[in-house]
């Protein structure tokens, strides 16, 4: 006789009763994979339009437009004065070469539109990035515009501190509803673990004959629960993480935007899957287990 | 070791009781046959002695522990106490015989070499060590019975608690069953066999048989 055959811990005993029923495993395994898919790619989403706020209330607030004859060492002057300042949080200088640059690299496969330009019609600007909770108010505006040398400002992006508003209402909303798919796959857990209880319901009834606690029955299906779900978890990160990169495969959108550059795969999401998964396994495998076992009457 | 003080049962949905205000006791070390025809209410006495079913009225006493006031979390502890023998086996079918009677010291929480000693030495008792491996589904009705019977016995139970255990088996497997259930076997456990079967009630010299009929006890002998 091995010794093995002596030992018989919650995790043998759970892999023995899932080599017994692989249909059954198979169900379970596939329905957890899509749910966690669907979890996954609201992750994916949820981490990209939050990345993609962060870039963009990262970005400046006002632009600073210099006059025509002021020099570059005037520019860094200014934007130096301009960062001092307890509204601002940054200002960098940016000359005309550098913003005809930049305008060139976001157009993309469009570029040579601009090789026909005789003259760089852009002016000198001092980016202005405001402190947090800052609106750019126009007191502000005149402060900055009474400086030396200073031909305009501008609200760069004027629905900016709206867009962050909404963003914080639209973050409460997706908390919710990440909890709520976050419960619905608690629920399908719970649901297959019912499932693989009723389809051992001979065997966990002979267990109570012989004096088998709540506890030590209810263990490998927690076990077998958690490895669904890691499996699962591994499976869907899988997909989220094909199905990312045929989104971002290169493609032509307007002004030569590229899907890959608004779709990012978040290297952690397997972590969090995996995590979200064992989590699910445990109260899922919990619910589904104390609510149909029983020590006394029939089963 | 058991004792029943006016004990009745009534499922829910019938008028008539499977039990009516039965008081026996029986001492340690004491085999008991529980007769009487289908439905007289052997089977209904024996749930209630292992827990499975809780009584209307009166008290059941196993061991000094008052069952019918017993929470469902305790019953594991009394269970592990007794054995069951069930006349249709009731065993893993896909599992080894060894699996099988490993069962109920595992849940005992018994493991290692002393497990193995124990399932080897019951299964040397009931005659099966050279199947130990084999699985259970496979074997004949005698051969399963007897593995069942080795299930009970593992523990080393202080009451064994047999319902019909030859109902399904020949007379030479039953007979075999029987001598299983007394002497050095059972360690001087109580053994409690319910059965409608008359023929068996003279293969235990100085056993009490206890008649029961529609819920009623009807004879002490």
């Amino acid at each position: 006789m091995s010794g093995l055959a002596a030992k018989r811990g919650p995790l043998s005993r759970a892999l023995l009763q899932m080599r017994e029923d692989l249909w059954l495993q198979g169900v379970a395994i596939s329905t957890l994979t899509v749910a966690l898919a669907i979890m996954g790619v609201y992750l994916v989403v949820a981490f990209n339009l939050h990345q993609s706020l962060i870039r963009m209330l990262g970005g400046p607030s006002l632009t600073v437009v210099l006059s025509a004859q002021a020099s570059p060492q005037r520019g860094h002057e200014l934007a130096a004065d301009l960062a001092k300042l307890p509204a601002v949080k940054s200002a960098r200088y940016v000359d005309r070469a550098e913003a005809l640059e930049r305008f060139r690299s976001q157009l993309g496969p469009h570029r040579r539109l601009l090789d026909d330009l005789q003259d760089n019609p852009l002016p000198d600007t001092v980016e202005v990035v405001l402190a947090p909770g800052v609106q750019p108010n126009p007191e502000l505006k005149t402060q900055m515009q009474s400086r030396l040398d200073v031909a305009e400002v501008l609200a760069s992006r004027p629905w900016l501190h709206r867009l962050e508003q909404a963003a914080n209402t639209a973050g409460d909303l997706a908390l919710a509803l990440g909890i709520l798919l976050f419960l619905g796959v608690v629920l399908m857990v719970s649901n297959t673990v019912r499932l693989a209880v009723h389809a051992r319901r001979d065997h966990l009834e002979l267990m109570t004959l012989v004096g088998a606690t709540r506890g030590y029955m209810r263990r490998p299906f927690l076990v077998e629960a958690v490895l669904q779900g890691l499996i699962a978890a591994a499976l869907a990160s899988l997909l989220v993480w094909a199905l990312s990169l045929v989104l971002s495969a290169p493609s032509k959108l307007p002004l030569g935007l590229q899907l890959q550059q608004l779709v990012t795969y978040p290297r952690l999401l397997p972590l969090v899957l995996a995590g979200l998964a064992v989590l699910a396994g445990l109260m899922g495998g919990f619910l589904g287990v104390g609510r149909t076992l029983r020590l006394r009457g029939s089963w | 070791m058991i004792k029943l003080e006016a004990v009745s049962k009534i499922y829910p949905g019938r008028r008539e009781a499977a039990l009516q205000e039965v008081s026996l006791a029986v001492a340690p070390g004491e085999f008991v046959y529980l007769t009487g025809p289908s439905g007289a209410g052997k089977t209904t006495l024996l749930r209630l002695l292992y827990g499975a079913e809780l009584a209307s009225e009166g008290r059941v006493l196993v061991g000094g522990t008052d069952i019918s006031r017993l929470p469902p979390r305790k019953l594991p502890s009394l269970r592990r106490r007794l054995g069951v023998v069930f006349q249709e086996f009731r065993l893993l079918p896909k599992q080894s015989v060894f699996e099988n009677v490993a069962l109920s010291l595992r849940v005992a929480g018994l493991k290692g070499p002393t497990l193995l000693q124990r399932v080897e030495e019951v299964l040397e008792q009931v005659k099966l060590s050279e199947l130990s491996q084999v699985a259970a589904g496979t074997l004949s009705g005698g051969e399963q019975q007897r593995v069942a019977l080795a299930r009970a016995l593992a523990p080393g139970p202080a009451l064994i608690l047999a319902d019909e255990p030859t109902g399904n088996l020949d007379p030479d497997n039953a007979l075999m069953i029987m001598r299983l259930l007394v002497g050095d076997y059972v360690g001087g456990a109580t053994v409690l066999v319910a059965t409608h079967d008359p023929t068996l009630l003279s293969l235990v010299r100085g056993a009490r048989v206890i008649h029961l009929n529609q819920g009623r006890l009807e004879q002490l002998t």
